[in-house]
């Protein structure tokens, strides 16, 4: 885990201004999508070893979604980006 | 107009009492100055930042992206609103929320000293300048934080923290000596 | 006496001389002193007793390895337990206790122990206390832990405070000795922000014991100058007694710094202690080398101690630790020791070299015995005498001091925290720190620089790099002068040979050699078991002295080179750092910050007893003059509301107002119900699902102009809904135009309900607030005589005739006292939050008693507020799979006790008659449960299997917790007004 979170729109922060909310890489699906990708979005989580995308909310700063790319072995942060520009980018 | 009615501060009970004589650090309690947050409209964010930015009547501290918090220190609630309006010239909302805040202005040789014990932001002033402003946490409250001169920062919280935030503040200034009354 | 303090010499200060206490007897010593210097200059060396036999045992080090001199410091309330005496610094009216023993130091009971030690091998607990396991709670573990033992932690509350603090620097040096002091000279000297932090109460590290001249004056006066330039540079923050002890993720470290423990009379604007968490652009470790004991028999009688040690206490404090020392070494280091001691006026009895060849040279007339082992020590207090072998043949060295000599290991755990494992280097005969990145480096004797000339030289170079690399640029001076040196060189002895009794490797834990032997042949030879199996390098001192030996030792009994064994894990902290510390002035009333609400010098002044609601205090109820019991006023209070009318404090729901083209779209999806279509000047209550389903919260939302929203959440969900929201604007639907912020501090809100609510109300409004005017489920800004702008809305929460009123916080007490007189004469009263709580269970309302997060809105009985036209909104997939639609879902009910004098209580299950308790059997449970006084029974909301099909059944009511069966009829949750009559009028 990191200890500090560089937040794009507020900079270098304490972890303790942020709350985890998870894997950023779900995409949620159509209201029409089927059970089992409605079950997979709502349930199921990959635990990596590694790279991954979380949503760590600066809930003490700009209430920002932040998408963080962390290495949850090293621990390295690669890259945080605004969640709504991420999910534009991801073209959501 | 608001004529009858008793505006009530949210520490009046913590400052009643004979004002003691502020010490070298100190911390004043904003008693009546108007607050309000604009919140851009969609694609408007950089015009509105401009336009806030230019003006001299009140002072803008960022708070989110196309978000900001404007205070004023001589503009009723209602004439701030007017005021922001005008600038805006509708491309942002503006909410008010001079009885949602309280104002803490901390000034002094130690104020430094005093805030890192619970804000974790770098306050050298190569990292945070005069004129600088961002939320942050001091402690287990979110505020805001502005640096308005070399030893003197402020600190917004919301209303129902008032009285926390300032026996924190108390706790971490007793080291050197912090007083504390009303703005006058 | 044998161990004395010096005519002269020593950084004490002689001129303040400074009293204290060691069990009880009172000694004196000098400003300048530790405990553990002045307790030997008071000939006690002698300071506790062993953790598992009991043997006797003495000081060791001069500092913060120290496995055994740990004491009890100050009394009651104000006690450490634990503290080191070698880094405690002395001060007037110290009072010291040693610990585990009894009845006291010299003769202790708890040493027969050690005449049963051939019992009590490694693993012996695990073996012996194994069976009955029932055993191990009641009689093995307390029997272990009062004959095992540390200090004793105090009942008392904790008197003194803590507190923590931020650092930000470009370069953090830990430690201040010849690397460090050079290296923060260097940083300091180039601009760069740098903090020095040290453990010691001076700066200066090993040039305050060194007796080799810096530029012609004595170390300790180039130490003393280069704090004092280090002071006057505004860029430079010195830390003494600090000690850093541990190294986070993106170069954070945390330290803690010991502001007034070494103070008689603590002033009270300062911490005891305070924690650092320090943000460094660059580190660099300068915290020395640690030197190793040797492991040989009977090495921890008391007075035999560390050769570095014994230099230190006669250098550094005067102190001459016997009158007559003999030394063990493998290397140079210990022929240093003798030279210092002996320039002293102290007597060296022998020097027992473990090499058969060295060149270095022992002070003139001193007998120096080559390829020779101790194999064991006399003295049963005190070590009288070693013995030693040569060749085959034995004799005694007759001494009252012993130095041992090892080697060297660098400190360098805090390199070691975050997953890099210590690197063996041959030719150090140690472990070495891994390279770890830029971020953090190693300097001086850390780094396996072992001269004075080469520490000032590396901490210098070091600095000099770091500055570059941040864009700063170095001042390039000439290094400090040193005199002419060799480096300093030792050939590994990991375990004495021959010893006669007892090797301690880990002197803390009580584990001698046999034990690793033990292990290894019991299959712990790897070197996290063996480390589990034995204890070595599991006390409070981790290790510090013991873990090289014990990997060596490992190694030499594998047959393979330390590098194939490795070392176990390092992990923060270096030195133990108090919980008060730790926890800094989260306590009392900063534990958690308190939230008011802006009513709450009305409801103080009306004579509310406050609860706690998460951060909130909430006005509970307002009792009266002659209400004996909390149920006495609520149930007044909800008498009155039902028959008059009654206000209530309810500013700390969540507020949060919305903006823009999409917000009602945006509420569309957020709500199961629809929201596009409320029309402006209206309220509608509204329910939130989450993505699985189930209910969220549940709220109102008014529709103030066309895009202009106010959202309500209840109390408990107020952050929780916000950033829900956030999420789904940010995240979810980035391209809905809305904008929203909370407005939950801006408002004081009252609740006024009864039948003569609005006869009340009417008083202090302009607008015309009849029921035509103002309907039920209206919302609107309104104007109160004498100019005041609020919002009113007609919603209600008790089933009566009732408004909101929301004016800003600060007017909030003026309102409400305002209404609390224009109500009088319809005999007004204020309720609070357990009067709601009745007036909702009476009405069948649920809250978040009910929305535990298992419940469907079909469940709740809000079915209907599902919508089935919209195409998507928040949980409307997963809301009608099967299992959250099947009909034999708990459904709520209420219940009624068969016999009305019967309470029911919340949490209780539900049964049929004549059935036994089982899951199997459950048939649901109750949620809310309270004494209604309108009907004069308890009632209750429950969930109950296919509820709505059952009413007029009789149930019990198990509550295995009260141990009571209640039989209770099933009945509709609504107890009070089924026909919303009241609510509308």
């Amino acid at each position: 885990m990191a200890s500090l979170i560089t937040c794009p729109h507020c900079g270098v922060r304490p972890k303790e201004e942020f709350s985890i909310r998870g894997d950023a890489s779900l995409v949620r699906p159509a209201p029409t999508a089927s059970d089992e990708a409605w079950h997979d979005y709502v349930y199921v989580r990959a635990n990596p070893r590694g790279r991954t995308l979380e949503h760590w909310q600066h809930v003490a700063g700009c209430r920002r979604f932040l998408v963080v790319e962390r290495d949850t072995f090293t621990h390295e942060v690669h890259s945080v980006t605004d969640g709504a520009v991420f999910a534009r980018e991801n073209g959501r | 107009m608001i004529r009858d009615y008793y505006n009530r501060h949210a520490l009046d009970e913590k400052l009643r009492g004979a004002p003691r004589p502020a010490g070298v650090n100190h911390l004043a309690i904003g008693h009546r100055q108007a607050v309000a947050m604009v919140l851009a409209h969609a694609g408007e964010e950089d015009t509105v930042q401009q336009v806030l930015s230019s003006a001299t009547e009140f002072t803008v501290r960022f708070s989110a992206p196309g978000e900001w918090l404007v205070v004023s220190e001589s503009d009723t609630s209602e004439g701030l609103q007017r005021r922001i309006d005008a600038f805006c010239a509708g491309r942002a909302y503006v909410v008010d929320q001079s009885e949602a805040r309280v104002l803490f202005r901390l000034s002094g040789p130690s104020t430094h000293r005093i805030l890192a014990k619970g804000v974790g932001l770098d306050l050298h002033p190569a990292a945070f300048a005069t004129g600088a402003s961002a939320n942050a946490l001091c402690g287990h409250i979110a505020v805001n934080l502005a640096r308005t001169g070399d030893d003197t920062f402020e600190l917004i919280a919301p209303r129902s923290f008032a009285e926390s935030l300032f026996d924190d503040l108390m706790a971490m200034g007793r080291e050197y000596d912090l007083t504390a009354a009303f703005a006058g | 006496m044998t161990a004395y303090r010096l005519t002269a010499g020593g950084l004490v200060d002689r001129s303040r001389s400074l009293s204290f206490s060691f069990d009880g007897r009172p000694l004196r010593g000098f400003a300048g002193d530790t405990l553990a210097s002045a307790l030997i200059a008071n000939d006690q060396i002698l300071v506790g007793r062993s953790f598992k036999y009991h043997r006797p045992r003495g000081i060791v080090s001069a500092g913060s390895s120290e496995p055994n001199a740990l004491v009890t410091i100050g009394s009651g309330a104000r006690s450490d337990p634990n503290t080191k005496a070698t880094v405690a610094e002395l001060y007037a009216g110290l009072t010291a206790r040693s610990q585990n023993r009894w009845p006291s130091l010299g003769v202790d009971i708890g040493a027969v122990v050690d005449l049963f030690s051939p019992f009590l091998g490694a693993g012996f607990y695990y073996k012996t206390f194994m069976r009955p396991a029932q055993l191990w709670e009641r009689l093995y573990e307390p029997l272990i832990r009062r004959a095992a033992g540390l200090g004793r932690a105090v009942l008392e509350r904790d008197p003194e405070s803590y507190e923590k603090s931020w650092a930000h620097c470009d370069l953090l040096v830990v430690g201040g000795g010849p690397a460090g002091l050079m290296a923060a000279l260097t940083a300091g000297r180039a601009g760069l922000r740098v903090i020095l932090a040290d453990e010691d109460f001076r700066l200066g590290g090993s040039l305050l014991s060194e007796t080799q001249p810096i530029d012609g004056a004595p170390a300790h006066v180039f130490a003393d100058r280069a704090v004092a330039e280090l002071q006057a540079l505004p860029n430079v923050t010195l830390l003494p007694r600090t000690s850093v002890f541990g190294w986070y993720d993106d170069n954070v470290f945390g330290a803690v710094e010991r502001v007034q423990k070494h103070v008689a009379e603590p002033s009270a604007k300062l911490p005891t202690e305070r924690v650092w968490r320090i943000v460094a652009r660059r580190a660099l470790l300068a915290t020395g080398a640690e030197e190793r004991p040797l492991v040989f028999g009977g090495n921890d009688r008391p007075g035999v101690m560390m050769a570095g040690a014994l230099s230190t206490y006669a250098n550094r404090y005067g102190v001459a630790a016997g009158r007559s020392v003999a030394i063990f070494t493998n290397g140079s280091a210990g022929y240093c020791t003798a030279r210092d001691l002996s320039a002293k006026g102290i007597a060296i009895a022998a020097i027992v070299d473990s090499r058969a060849a060295a060149a270095d040279a022992a002070p003139e007339g001193v007998r120096v015995i080559r390829s020779a082992s101790v194999v064991d020590t006399r003295g049963r207090l005190r070590v009288s005498g070693l013995v030693v072998e040569r060749s085959g043949f034995e004799e005694l060295v007759a001494c009252d001091a012993v130095g041992m000599s090892g080697g060297w290991s660098p400190v360098i755990h805090l390199a070691c925290q975050r997953g890099a494992k210590p690197v063996w280097s041959e030719a150090l005969s140690t472990f070495v720190a891994p390279a770890v990145g830029g971020g953090l480096r190693v300097a001086g004797s850390a780094n396996g620089v072992y001269t004075l000339s080469g520490c000032l030289g590396d901490g210098a170079a070091k600095a000099s790099a770091i500055a570059s690399e941040l864009g700063f640029k170095p001042v390039q001076d000439v290094l400090p002068a040193t005199g002419e040196e060799t480096d300093p060189s030792f050939t590994a002895l990991w375990y004495a040979p021959g010893a006669k009794s007892k090797a301690f490797v880990d002197f803390q834990n009580d584990v001698h050699a046999k034990d690793l032997g033990l292990a290894l042949r019991e299959g712990f030879g790897h070197v996290e078991h063996a480390k589990r199996y034995t204890t070595s390098g599991m006390a409070t001192d981790q290790g510090k002295l013991s873990n090289t030996n014990a990997v060596g030792i490992l190694a030499g009994m594998r047959g393979v080179s330390p590098a194939d064994v490795g070392t176990t894990t390092f992990r923060p902290f270096y030195t133990p750092v108090s919980f008060g510390a730790l926890a800094g002035t989260a306590r009392d009333k900063h534990a958690a910050s308190v939230r008011k609400s802006p009513l709450h010098e009305w409801a103080r002044k009306n004579g509310a007893t406050f609860v706690e609601a998460g951060l909130w205090y909430r006005s509970a109820w307002f009792p009266r003059a002659g209400e004996k019991t909390w149920r006495e006023s609520v149930d007044r209070e909800v008498l009155n509301v039902r028959a008059n009318v009654g206000i209530c404090d309810v500013s700390t729901l969540g507020k949060i107002e919305l903006f823009g083209p999409d917000a009602a779209e945006f509420l569309n999806r957020l709500y199961s119900n629809a929201m596009l279509k409320l029309p402006v000047g209206k309220a509608r209550y509204g329910l939130m699902l989450r993505e699985d389903g189930f209910v969220y919260d549940d709220g109102t939302v008014s529709r103030l102009a066309e895009e202009h929203f106010l959202v309500t959440t209840t109390t408990a969900l107020a952050g929780g809904v916000m950033s829900h929201m956030e999420y789904c604007s940010q995240v979810l639907w980035p391209d809905l135009k809305i904008r929203f912020c909370s407005v939950s501090d801006q408002w004081a809100q009252i609740a006024i309900a009864g039948p003569k609510a609005r006869s009340v109300l009417q008083q202090i409004v302009e607008d015309d607030i009849s029921n035509a005017a103002f309907p039920f489920l209206a919302a609107g800004t309104v104007t109160l005589k004498g100019g005041l702008k609020g919002r009113l809305f007609r919603i209600s929460f008790s089933g009566e005739l009732a408004f909101e009123l929301a004016v800003p916080a600060g007017f909030g007490v003026a309102v409400a006292d305002q209404i609390m007189e224009a109500g009088h004469a319809f005999d007004i009263c204020a309720y609070g939050v357990e009067a709601l709580n009745v007036l909702r269970l009476e009405k069948g309302l649920p809250t978040h008693a009910e929305f535990d997060g298992r419940v469907t809105p079909d469940d709740a009985g809000l079915g209907r507020m599902v919508s089935a036209q919209k195409t998507d909104f928040i949980g409307k997939h997963l809301s009608a799979r099967y299992g959250l639609t099947a009909a034999d879902r708990s459904q709520l009910v209420g219940l009624k006790p068969v016999d009305k004098e019967k309470d029911i209580r919340a949490g209780a299950h539900l049964l049929r008659e004549g059935m036994k308790p089982s899951t199997l059997n459950d048939q649901g449970w109750v949620s809310s449960a309270c004494f209604s006084p309108v009907l004069g029974h308890h009632i209750a909301l429950a969930f109950l299997k296919s509820g709505r099909e059952r009413y007029g059944e009789r149930i019990v009511v198990w509550d295995k917790l009260r141990d009571q069966e209640v039989m209770a009829e099933v009945c509709d949750p609504v107890f009070v007004d089924p026909e919303n009559a009241r609510m509308k009028a």
